[in-house]
């Protein structure tokens, strides 16, 4: 735009210039080409305007539209034409009152009166020698009409040398020359227009002629009255030439004045020329400022626009946004350290980004192994309020939302009862006012109802953040540990059992029935039914002994299995043929299973001892049913087992897999707890839930192995 | 609101000399051309082709302020212009001939008398303004040439001439005083005899 504004400019002066040329030279003026130029001039104004007006235009869409810059520019650009366009305008109506007031005083009322008073004395001394030749030629007429026309020609003559005229013709009243007298001897006078002589022949008429612009002759007709009434008029015309010095001065005075008036009569017309002129220079010079100063406005205004955006740029976070140079000037330095000031925010930005990427990788890995973690953690600020926890802690907490942030854990223990005591600790930790305070950690046992008890160590330790405190709540859940525990010393109280007690019972069964075989025939038969019913419940509580020995020996023995291939359908089919006088179990089983690792003879005691369980549970049953499912779950294989039986009271049903836990009123309380230790052997997982309305659901998982 | 304003004083700035110029501006004059007559002469010239005069009477409704002029001393010429065009039922007319002849009235202030110069040159003087413009209202011995074997229309024109006025004058576009003018005269000819 700027280049068009320049090229216009250009133009506009340079028609300018042409059109000033064609007003002082008087030559252009009347031609064609002043109109052209004229007419070029308000066309080249017209697209100034036009061009300004498409500027101003996009100038308010601009700021309209909030671009960078464009507000600044504005104002630049109307300070910088108000500098312009002031000036010029109060140089415009000084120059439009000094011209009209000039062109005014060139027609001072003085200098028409002179020039009127000119041509009047011009035009007075030639009625002057108007009159002095109508005397002459009236006295010249009458002389002659009293002479003889012999006589008339000498006395015109010498009529004619006396008063110094120049011609003197006498014509009849159709203008044939009577008589000719002249300074010039060859003289052949021109025949006078008819008009001027029947004026002539009726009285004295005179007239003025001008020759070539240059001489003024005064010609004269004066009837010559005869005497003789018949005779025909005669009529004598007298031309006399002005003096050459009067006749020049007259009719310079006379185009002067002639000049003078078309001036006069012009006056406005220069006026309007010259206003016109003027205007177009106002205007021409008040759009070119206002054109420049668009120009001059975005020229400032640019940089600093650039400025803008690139800082607007960097707030949204671009930081390789670069502005070009601009120059040497204040500008440029200011662009230059902006520059410089950008790429340092910019590596501070990238090196700050990566910190906080390591620190994201850090918190995410941190979240990674607290989310996977079956240890709860929870973070407590000074006021009891979570402020962090993982997924584990959330399971404990029993709590419907993974993240408990912000919660305070009074209202988080509130729901459950059983967690009053782990909160009182932590509470009486918190709140202690100990300075030093060092880790510290407790176990709880926590009885769920229908659930087995659950025996958890919290551990509570102080972190120092800032000037804030913080607490982190590590929950383990050792009830495995416990139960493990506890496992592993009713394993060693029955294997101590086993070995002390199964040693005297069969020196024991053996003495009763050497008693009663010796002693039998020796008694008398109430005695001797006596002894024998002394010996055989020795013998049978012996043997009841040993079998209850026996389980102990099991379930304490070191864990130790022979793995090979099991079909477990086959395995499961053969043991519930051993079922079948009852035809009460169901076996289903998916089309395919495929073969275990495990030890045959114990998955078959575990089957075993499931269904004792089953038979004995469904006793009192009438509509009895077991159901067997056999489920290929891919990596594992899923037996369930179904019965309808009475099923197991919830107060038990948590601790079932520990020994001497039954519900039976017969047995020792070890099938299950050995069941347990065998699936735990295989590696296996075997959960027992109650069934809804009646019955129990044994789960058992074993996972496919290769040898 | 502001640059409206600004807006608005440029153009009245620009307009306003304008309008002012045009309130002295004055209705055209008109000239109105009748009795057109048309005679051949009897010599040939050298094209071999007959020379004919033109006369033709005409009503010259002066402005006053033309006559100030003319009693100011401003020469006013008028321009006649006379065009021959070719009239034909098919083709559309052509212009085949072009003959311009100016006249002019001046006043001689020394003299008191107005002076005229007809279209051929030849001077006439008056004391009165009326016998002059009575001189001016006839135009005579406008001579022309042409083929006489074809059908004419002749074209007529007069107007006063701006180009002979003093040059401040003529370059007064807005000023109307001196657009005076006739209207095209239509004059159809048979074959002239």
């Amino acid at each position: 735009m700027k280049y068009i504004i320049t090229i216009v400019s250009f133009i506009g002066i340079a028609l300018l210039i042409l059109l000033a040329k064609a007003i002082s030279n008087s030559d252009l003026i009347s031609s064609d080409s002043f109109r052209v130029l004229l007419g070029l001039n308000i066309l080249f104004i017209c697209s100034l305007i036009v061009l300004i007006g498409f500027q101003i235009f996009r100038l308010l869409q601009s700021v309209k539209k909030e671009i960078t810059g464009s507000r600044l520019t504005l104002r630049l650009v109307i300070s910088f034409a108000l500098m312009g366009v002031v000036p010029v305008l109060i140089v415009y109506l000084v120059s439009v009152n000094f011209l009209t007031k000039s062109i005014e005083s060139w027609f001072d009322v003085k200098v028409e009166s002179a020039l009127e008073g000119g041509l009047t004395l011009g035009q007075k001394t030639i009625d002057i020698l108007m009159k002095d030749i109508e005397l002459k030629g009236k006295s010249i007429a009458y002389s002659i009409s009293n002479v003889d026309p012999e006589q008339r020609n000498s006395l015109l003559t010498d009529l004619r040398e006396k008063f110094r005229i120049q011609d003197a013709v006498i014509f009849d009243q159709n203008s044939i020359i009577i008589e000719v007298s002249s300074e010039k001897s060859n003289l052949i006078p021109p025949i006078p227009n008819i008009n001027d002589l029947e004026r002539g022949g009726r009285g004295f008429f005179g007239k003025i002629e001008e020759k070539d612009g240059e001489q003024i002759f005064l010609k004269t007709f004066t009837p010559i009255l005869t005497k003789n009434v018949n005779s025909k008029t005669l009529i004598l015309q007298l031309t006399q030439p002005i003096p050459p010095a009067i006749a020049n001065l007259a009719l310079s005075v006379e185009s002067v004045y002639g000049e003078y008036q078309q001036l006069t009569y012009s006056r406005n017309s220069l006026k309007i020329i010259y206003i016109l002129t003027l205007t177009l220079v106002l205007l021409l010079a008040l759009l070119s400022s206002v054109s420049a100063s668009f120009v001059i406005s975005r020229r400032f205004s640019s940089p600093l626009a650039m400025l803008a955006d690139a800082t607007r740029q960097i707030s949204k976070g671009n930081y390789k946004k670069i502005i070009s140079k601009q120059g040497k000037d204040e500008i440029g330095v200011l662009i230059s350290s902006f520059n410089s000031m950008t790429s340092q925010l910019e590596d501070a930005t990238n090196n700050s980004e990566k910190d906080r990427e390591r620190l994201e990788v850090a918190r995410t890995f941190l979240e990674t192994i607290l989310a996977h973690l079956t240890t709860g953690v929870i973070v407590l600020d000074g006021g009891k309020i979570i402020r962090l926890n993982n997924i584990a802690a959330a399971k404990i907490f029993k709590s419907k939302s993974t993240n408990m942030s912000n919660m305070p854990m009074s209202g988080i223990v509130d729901k459950y009862l059983l967690f009053k005591p782990m909160y009182a600790f932590v509470e009486s930790y918190i709140d202690s006012g100990k300075k030093n305070k060092k880790e510290e950690s407790h176990e709880f046992k926590l009885n769920k109802e229908n659930e087995q008890e659950i025996t958890i160590m919290v551990q509570i330790t102080p972190i120092k953040e800032n000037k804030d405190k913080s607490y982190v709540l590590v929950i383990d859940d050792i009830s495995e540990v416990t139960q493990a525990q506890r496992h592993r010393a009713w394993g060693e109280i029955a294997r101590r059992l086993a070995h002390e007690i199964k040693n005297p019972l069969t020196p024991i069964q053996l003495s009763a029935e050497r008693i009663q075989h010796k002693f039998k025939n020796k008694l008398n038969e109430e005695d001797s039914e006596i002894l024998e019913r002394s010996t055989n419940t020795i013998v049978n509580q012996v043997n009841a002994l040993k079998i209850m020995v026996n389980e102990f020996a099991e379930y304490a023995r070191p864990p130790k299995i022979q793995k090979d291939t099991v079909q477990i359908d086959k395995l499961i089919d053969e043991v519930v043929a051993l079922y079948e006088i009852e035809k009460i179990i169901k076996v289903k089983k998916d089309k395919k299973i495929p073969i275990i690792f495990a030890d045959e003879n114990k998955l078959r005691q575990v089957i075993i001892n499931l269904l004792e369980n089953s038979q004995d549970a469904l006793k009192e049953i009438k509509n009895k049913k077991i159901m067997i499912f056999i489920k290929n779950k891919g990596d594992e294989i899923e037996l369930i087992l179904e019965d309808n039986g009475i099923g197991i009271p919830d107060i038990i049903i948590g601790r079932i897999f520990e020994p001497y836990i039954t519900s039976k009123k017969t047995g020792t309380g070890l099938g299950l707890a050995i069941v347990h230790k065998i699936i735990e052997e295989h590696e296996g997982k075997i959960t027992i839930d109650r069934i809804k309305n009646s019955g129990t659901r044994v789960t058992i998982n074993l996972k496919i192995r290769e040898k | 609101m502001r640059y409206f304003r600004s807006i608005s004083l440029i153009v009245l700035v620009v307009l306003l000399p304008l309008i002012l110029m045009n309130e002295y501006s004055l209705p055209d004059g008109k000239i109105l051309i009748k009795d057109i007559e048309i005679s051949k002469k009897d010599n040939i010239n050298i094209y071999k082709m007959p020379d004919y005069s033109l006369n033709f009477h005409q009503e010259l409704n002066f402005n006053y302020l033309i006559v100030n002029a003319i009693n100011k001393g401003i020469p006013i010429v008028f321009k006649v212009v006379l065009r021959a065009a070719e009239t034909n039922e098919i083709w559309p007319t052509k212009v085949i001939k072009k003959e311009i002849r100016y006249y002019q009235i001046e006043y001689k202030a020394l003299r008191k008398i107005y002076k005229i110069v007809d279209i051929n040159g030849k001077t006439y003087e008056y004391l009165n303004i009326l016998d002059a413009f009575e001189k001016l209202s006839k135009v005579e011995g406008f001579r022309f040439t042409i083929a006489n074997n074809k059908k004419y229309e002749l074209w007529l024109n007069v107007s006063l001439d701006k180009k002979k006025l003093p040059k401040p004058l003529q370059v007064n576009y807005f000023d109307s005083t001196w657009n005076m003018s006739s209207e095209k005269k239509i004059h159809k000819l048979g074959k002239l005899n």
